[in-house]
């Protein structure tokens, strides 16, 4: 059983059913619409991204889905900050395909994948200085100096001394 | 693509709230009126689209350059509230909508209406909830975190809809609805067919409106008490008070009988549907308040359900279990006060006051049913072996209860009368049927037995015999192996004792003075007795008799070795330097000490220790027992005299008394022996496997080991690797070659 998905630039994929309902969005309308033939058109991803997005469902068919939101298995996930040999391999792209990943697992929910691109940007952040920080981003300083200074203070505790 | 139907455009990715909005009405009235037309992929896929773009687009605004989703520094800036406040608005009016509508109906017209509706409007609502999971997992559940109540997901937040502005109002008419549902029971009692189902349905609506405010995932039964439970229960008596009146008016009183049946079987059929769950709830009320009665009630009634039991089961069990801990709880008193002082008796009674009466329960209340026994079982091992007195040591169950046979089976024991005692022991194994620790339980008694029969304070011979036979029932033959072969050492000493009497009485020697004699010897491997560690200077006086035996002994046995448990043994004395005579009844160390005076009135310590032979601190202790009792006096350091003017009320005098020191070090030593015995039954247990099986895997050998052994303690898995590896040293067996976690047996 196959399901038609239809970016935003208007590009198919066809796939497989068990593939698609790693979006818990996708697996929701199709218990809830019913199985047709029609395309499901995804209004926020485009084709580039689709396509990297489908390389992880792929890949992780067969894990078990994420079961809602028990507090015990989010603990978990908050608490591993080591991400699979594979999962690692495939998320080394450029910040830009990056940042699409992550919006689009958001959209789509994919909880997995939301974690291994949240999990790769927060190890890009660790360790490094605000500057470098604003640096790696592009991030322009917005602050003035008394806000900055306000900021630090308040921060000190954490500070690695 | 273009969608199938015509629709109306989706609006862009960052559109206002208006927009927004007036594309969503559009979608979610389509799905809560009009499902039944279907909806497209692409219809459903816009509409999430569009609730989503709406949420996240404070942090797209004026990001979208380095599209990075980190604008705002809190972070805390979700958009939601306008979306989730529109809904409420939509719902409002479409449950007005409905309200308008049912205000002419009633009865069954209002229940198929209500029905439908509820229906429609539920799985609308579900669609609804999933079209804006993103507000679900984000706006909502924030406001959630940040303790803002009312604040529900969007599926609750339209249950909470339909019950404040359509259920309720209903309601307030004159109780439309719950009259409607009773109306309809009542014609069925009558004789008429009525449609089940619509009952079923409006009734399970009330539960499910009965949300819990604190906790959305649980259903409380507030609303279906209040607006269906209540007035269904008083509607129902007066039914039955009006009928049985009319009735036994116009018929005898066997035919009202046999109606009766008839209807509860009728009953009992609603109650299926609609009361199981209430029972359940009460079930605990009953127990707490010994409602035999009504339990039975409720389980002749329960019964009948498939599954019925099952809740009743598990609420026994805790309840059990939490009247057996809050049992010992009281005994020990707060922080564990009297945990030291806690008499075996007191505490093996209080244990199975917990057990007999909820055992009564079972047998009367529940008929002893299969699944109840089990509950029962199942609570009793728990806080028999787990509670306050016990804390974490599982040894001290067994210990205690140990100690109450011990009590029960002695001399002093008030029980005089032989069925007192034959029951109290039968309450014994009741207890020692739960322990888990069954071998610690073993070491105690055997520790106890010998004492009682080393001591000759065993109340009866018949008694003993019969708490072995109950426990070799219990436990097997090798349980009680020990404990018997202890009875036959008694019984072959005593004949030996006879016979060497008669051999000396023909050899008609006299070496031995007048000294009375008998022996008891007790074979090592089956009595808990430990040999003394230091010298012991044998008294001439006893000398030729302890000679003359050795000798008899060894020519009976050769190759046999005996070891003299001084110790144990005891002695009597007669005195002849005091105007009366008494006889001091006193441990063989005593009898050494106070032979010395024989030949003098003062001795000094060191005097003592040279001529007995005894360690000093151990002789000091045993000095001073006899000083106590005024044997001797000691006023000058060192130096103990005999006491000239001794006085007692008993001619029989017995000093004997347990040297505290001795009694601490018991318990320990016990442990240590039920360790030490573990030690070797893991390994024992692991051979006997590893021959039978040649070739296991690490882990079905400890499985295998545990399930084996679990009869008798609860080995700990540290423990079983250990007795591995020791195995592996003694090279009795060996791990398969290139698998680290496979063993073979080596013969």
């Amino acid at each position: 059983m196959t399901v038609t998905l239809v970016t935003s630039d208007n590009e198919q994929f066809r796939v497989e059913k068990v593939v698609a309902q790693r979006s818990v969005l996708i697996k929701n309308m199709l218990e809830d619409v019913g199985e047709s033939d029609q395309p499901i058109p995804l209004p926020n991803v485009t084709a580039p991204v689709l396509r990297k997005v489908l390389e992880y469902c792929d890949h992780h068919q067969t894990d078990p889905l994420p079961t809602g939101d028990e507090p015990s298995a989010d603990e978990s996930r908050k608490r591993t900050t080591d991400i699979s040999e594979w999962d690692q391999k495939f998320i080394t792209v450029d910040q830009e395909m990056l940042f699409e990943i992550i919006l689009a697992a958001n959209y789509l929910d994919i909880k997995p994948l939301l974690d291994v691109g949240c999990k790769t940007v927060a190890n890009m952040i660790k360790g490094k200085s605000p500057e470098e920080i604003r640096k790696l981003f592009n991030i322009v300083n917005d602050f003035t100096p008394e806000e900055e200074a306000q900021i630090k203070k308040e921060n000190e505790w954490a500070e690695d001394r | 693509m273009a969608a199938p139907q015509a629709e109306a455009p989706m609006p862009p990715a960052n559109a206002d709230l208006q927009t927004t909005w007036a594309y969503l009405e559009e979608g979610v009235d389509h799905i809560m009126t009009r499902l039944k037309d279907g909806i497209s992929y692409s219809k459903y896929m816009n509409l999430y689209t569009v609730a989503y773009n709406y949420c996240v687009s404070s942090r797209m605004h004026g990001n979208l350059d380095s599209s990075v989703g980190l604008g705002g520094r809190t972070g805390a800036n979700l958009m939601g509230s306008d979306l989730y406040n529109n809904l409420i608005r939509y719902f409002v009016s479409h449950l007005t909508e409905l309200r308008n509508a049912s205000d002419s109906m009633v009865d069954v017209a209002l229940l198929t209406y209500y029905a439908a509706e509820w229906d429609r409007y539920t799985t609308g609502a579900n669609y609804v909830n999933r079209l804006f999971t993103y507000l679900n997992r984000h706006w909502v559940k924030r406001e959630k975190d940040e303790g803002r109540k009312n604040v529900y997901q969007v599926y609750t937040l339209a249950l909470v809809q339909w019950k404040v502005n359509f259920f309720i109002h209903v309601q307030n008419k004159h109780t439309k609805l719950a009259s409607a549902i009773l109306k309809l029971i009542e014609a069925q009692r009558n004789g008429e067919t009525i449609d089940q189902s619509l009952v079923k349905k409006v009734i399970d609506s009330f539960v499910s409106l009965g949300l819990d405010e604190t906790d959305s995932n649980k259903a409380s039964l507030e609303v279906y008490k209040e607006h269906f439970e209540v007035p269904f229960i008083a509607a129902t008596e007066k039914y039955y008070k009006a009928e049985s009146d009319l009735f036994l008016a116009e018929n005898t009183v066997s035919d009202y009988l046999k109606k009766a049946e008839e209807r509860l079987r009728e009953e009992e059929d609603r109650i299926e549907r609609e009361h199981a769950e209430k029972m359940w709830e009460d079930f605990q009320q009953l127990l707490d308040y010994d409602k035999d009665e009504d339990l039975q009630r409720m389980y002749a009634l329960l019964a009948r359900i498939p599954e019925g039991l099952e809740p009743l089961r598990k609420k026994f069990e805790e309840h059990v279990k939490r009247a057996g801990q809050s049992a010992i709880s009281k005994l020990v008193g707060e922080g564990g006060a009297n945990v030291d002082s806690l008499e075996p008796k007191v505490y093996v009674d209080a244990l199975l006051e917990v057990y007999r009466k909820n055992q009564h329960t079972v047998q009367r209340s529940f008929k002893n049913e299969m699944g109840f026994v089990a509950a029962l079982d199942k609570a009793c091992r728990d806080f028999v072996n787990r509670n306050a007195a016990t804390g974490t040591s599982t040894t001290k169950s067994p210990e205690l209860l140990a100690k109450h046979a011990d009590a029960l089976l002695r001399k002093s024991n008030k029980l005089a009368e032989e069925g007192d005692l034959e029951e109290a022991l039968n309450q014994v194994m009741i207890l020692f049927k739960y322990i888990d620790d069954k071998d610690v339980f073993q070491t105690f008694y055997t520790t106890k037995l010998s004492k009682r029969l080393i001591h000759g304070v065993s109340a009866s011979d018949e008694a003993e015999a019969s708490m072995i036979s109950k426990l070799k029932d219990a436990c097997g033959f090798e349980y009680t192996n020990k404990l018997q072969r202890m009875f036959t050492d008694m019984s072959l000493s005593k004949d030996l004792t006879d016979q060497f009497k008669e051999r000396i009485e023909q050899s008609g020697d006299t070496t031995g003075g007048d000294v009375g004699f008998s022996i008891m010897v007790l074979g090592t491997n089956f009595w808990p007795l430990n040999a003394p560690t230091h010298e012991f200077i044998i008294p001439r006086e006893i000398l030729p008799t302890y000679e003359r035996f050795t000798r008899y002994y060894q020519n009976k046995h050769s190759g046999r070795k005996l070891t003299w448990l001084w110790n144990y043994s005891k002695n009597e004395l007669r005195t002849n330097y005091l105007n009366q005579k008494y006889i001091l009844m006193t441990s063989a160390y005593q009898m050494a000490v106070l032979i010395q005076y024989n030949a003098n009135d003062t001795q000094s310590l060191e005097e003592l220790i040279t001529a007995t032979g005894i360690t000093k601190d151990l002789l000091v202790q045993i000095l001073s027992v006899l000083v106590k009792a005024k044997i001797l006096i000691n006023e000058e350091t060192d130096q103990y005299d005999l006491n000239p003017n001794f006085k007692s009320k008993k001619i029989r005098v017995n000093l004997n008394l347990p040297i505290k020191a001795e009694v601490k070090a018991e318990a320990v030593d016990v442990l240590k022996a039920v360790d030490e015995d573990r030690k070797y039954v893991i390994q024992a247990t692991i051979v006997r496997i590893m021959k039978a099986r040649k070739t296991l895997k690490n882990q079905a050998l400890i499985q295998e080991v545990i399930s084996q052994i679990s009869a008798r303690f609860t080995p700990k898995i540290p423990d079983i690797k250990k007795a591995i590896e020791t195995l592996l040293e003694k090279e009795y067996i060996e791990r398969a070659e290139g698998q680290r976690d496979t063993f073979n047996y080596l013969a």
